[in-house]
């Protein structure tokens, strides 16, 4: 899905406008549909969305913010899946093309809303970023390791329960990967998180992608 | 020169690669121990969607999964057009349709323990009268010997070929055309009736 996130230095700009311009292109071309969000179809989309929304409990009403949301998919998703929950939603996303399709596309949604930005204007019960760390176009590795930092940081900051985002897992032997896509076994985020952000992260993997989704829940302040 | 015809526009066959790919062989992800991509995301996306379901059409499964192609034109619009007539085909089984054998094949496929990798191919509907769409567990592919597919045969006939224009008598041809010209292969529902 579309990108986001960073810290305010010039390099943060640059990349995220990076980020705004190849997911403009994409719902330029192909709209409000998985493809225009870099997506293969809706069911590989919404199965993600399982995943990151585990984190969430359906019993209670809650707000969430959705990093990097695209044209809102996940908005329709969960007013589809979880009508009966009374849920504030927030999508934020970096590019100003993405946000003019998700408020067209949502219209009429009850409690969801949009902002253009690389960062949540609030504090929400949960947070969650679908896809946004996949694709790093040419972005040199450790340029990128560090975007996915600041991100992380700046959900935990943003989140009172918790946050949950996904990565693409590293290619088996022999498996060619796209130029330009980024991939991580979990180990390393896990510990991030464990030690800089003082959260324990669950790693959900096993439903039939390369991939795998981290959901970090913030430990209780004794 | 002009634009009346598109030579792509007689192949099909990307929409059958689409179908292959996202159904094939699944690989190991990374150093886990659970596969991913091709059978085993579609065994997922079934348990948690029920993306093929009996009432739902194959046509309506597929756009699911995004296999019906993003780009219009003449070849998508045939593909859909035959894939929309898939209820009226007959099948390998006498109590199922052409579209219903396909969708049950599928559910029943994915709820086993380990799926098999899908397979579809067009083939001469001619040669199986009346037409059948035809499933069958067997390996078509040579280059993964011993590796069992369910494979989905889709039966397609050549298009009739074109009429010869009527000779307008006030206007005479440059050169001469020819009596007829190669009917594009465009998929095709085959007929009910037998051809003699």
């Amino acid at each position: 899905m579309t990108a986001r996130a960073g810290g305010g230095d010039p390099g943060s700009a640059l990349l995220h406008a990076r980020i705004a311009e190849y997911y403009t292109q994409k719902v330029q071309a192909f709209g409000c549909t998985p493809l225009g969000a870099d997506w293969t179809c809706i069911a590989t989309q919404e199965i993600r969305f399982v995943q990151l929304l585990k984190l969430c409990d359906f019993t209670a009403a809650f707000s969430i913010d959705d990093l990097g949301c695209g044209y809102g998919a996940m908005a329709h998703f969960l007013h589809r899946r979880h009508g009966a929950c009374a849920i504030d939603y927030l999508g934020i996303d970096l590019s100003a093309a993405m946000i003019w399709r998700a408020r067209q596309h949502c219209r009429g949604l009850a409690g969801v809303r949009f902002v253009k930005g690389s960062r949540s204007p609030r504090v929400a019960d949960y947070a969650v970023a679908s896809g946004i760390f996949n694709v790093r176009q040419d972005e040199p590795r450790d340029r990128w390791d560090a975007f996915i930092r600041i991100t992380l940081q700046q959900l935990a900051a943003s989140s009172r329960l918790g946050f949950a985002v996904n990565f693409v897992a590293p290619p088996a032997n022999g498996q060619r990967i796209a130029p330009g896509l980024y991939t991580t076994p979990p180990e390393p985020w896990v510990a991030y998180c464990a030690d800089q952000i003082g959260a324990d992260a669950q790693v959900v993997e096993g439903y039939g992608m390369q991939e795998f989704s981290l959901l970090v829940r913030r430990r209780p302040v004794s | 020169m002009g634009m009346l015809i598109e030579p792509h526009e007689i192949y099909f066959g990307s929409f059958l690669e689409r179908f292959n790919m996202r159904f094939g062989p699944a690989i190991p992800a990374g150093q886990s121990v659970w596969h991913a991509g091709g059978i085993a995301e579609i065994a997922a996306l079934q348990k948690e969607f029920e993306i093929f379901r009996q009432g739902r059409s194959f046509l309506q499964s597929a756009a699911l999964l995004g296999l019906t192609g993003e780009h219009g034109g003449p070849a998508k619009d045939r593909w859909l057009e035959y894939l929309t007539r898939l209820p009226g085909m007959r099948s390998d089984s006498d109590a199922m349709n052409g579209d219903q054998r396909i969708v049950q094949a599928i559910i029943e496929n994915l709820k086993r323990d380990t799926p098999l990798p899908c397979f579809m191919r067009a083939y001469d509907g001619r040669t199986r009268e009346p037409g059948l769409v035809v499933v069958a567990e067997d390996q078509p592919l040579f280059q993964l010997e011993g590796v069992p597919f369910l494979t989905i045969s889709l039966p397609m006939r050549p298009a009739a070929p074109p009429r010869p224009r009527a000779a307008r008598p006030r206007a005479p041809a440059k050169s001469p055309a020819p009596a007829s010209s190669p009917a594009p292969a465009r998929p095709r529902a085959p007929s009910r009736r037998k051809q003699s």
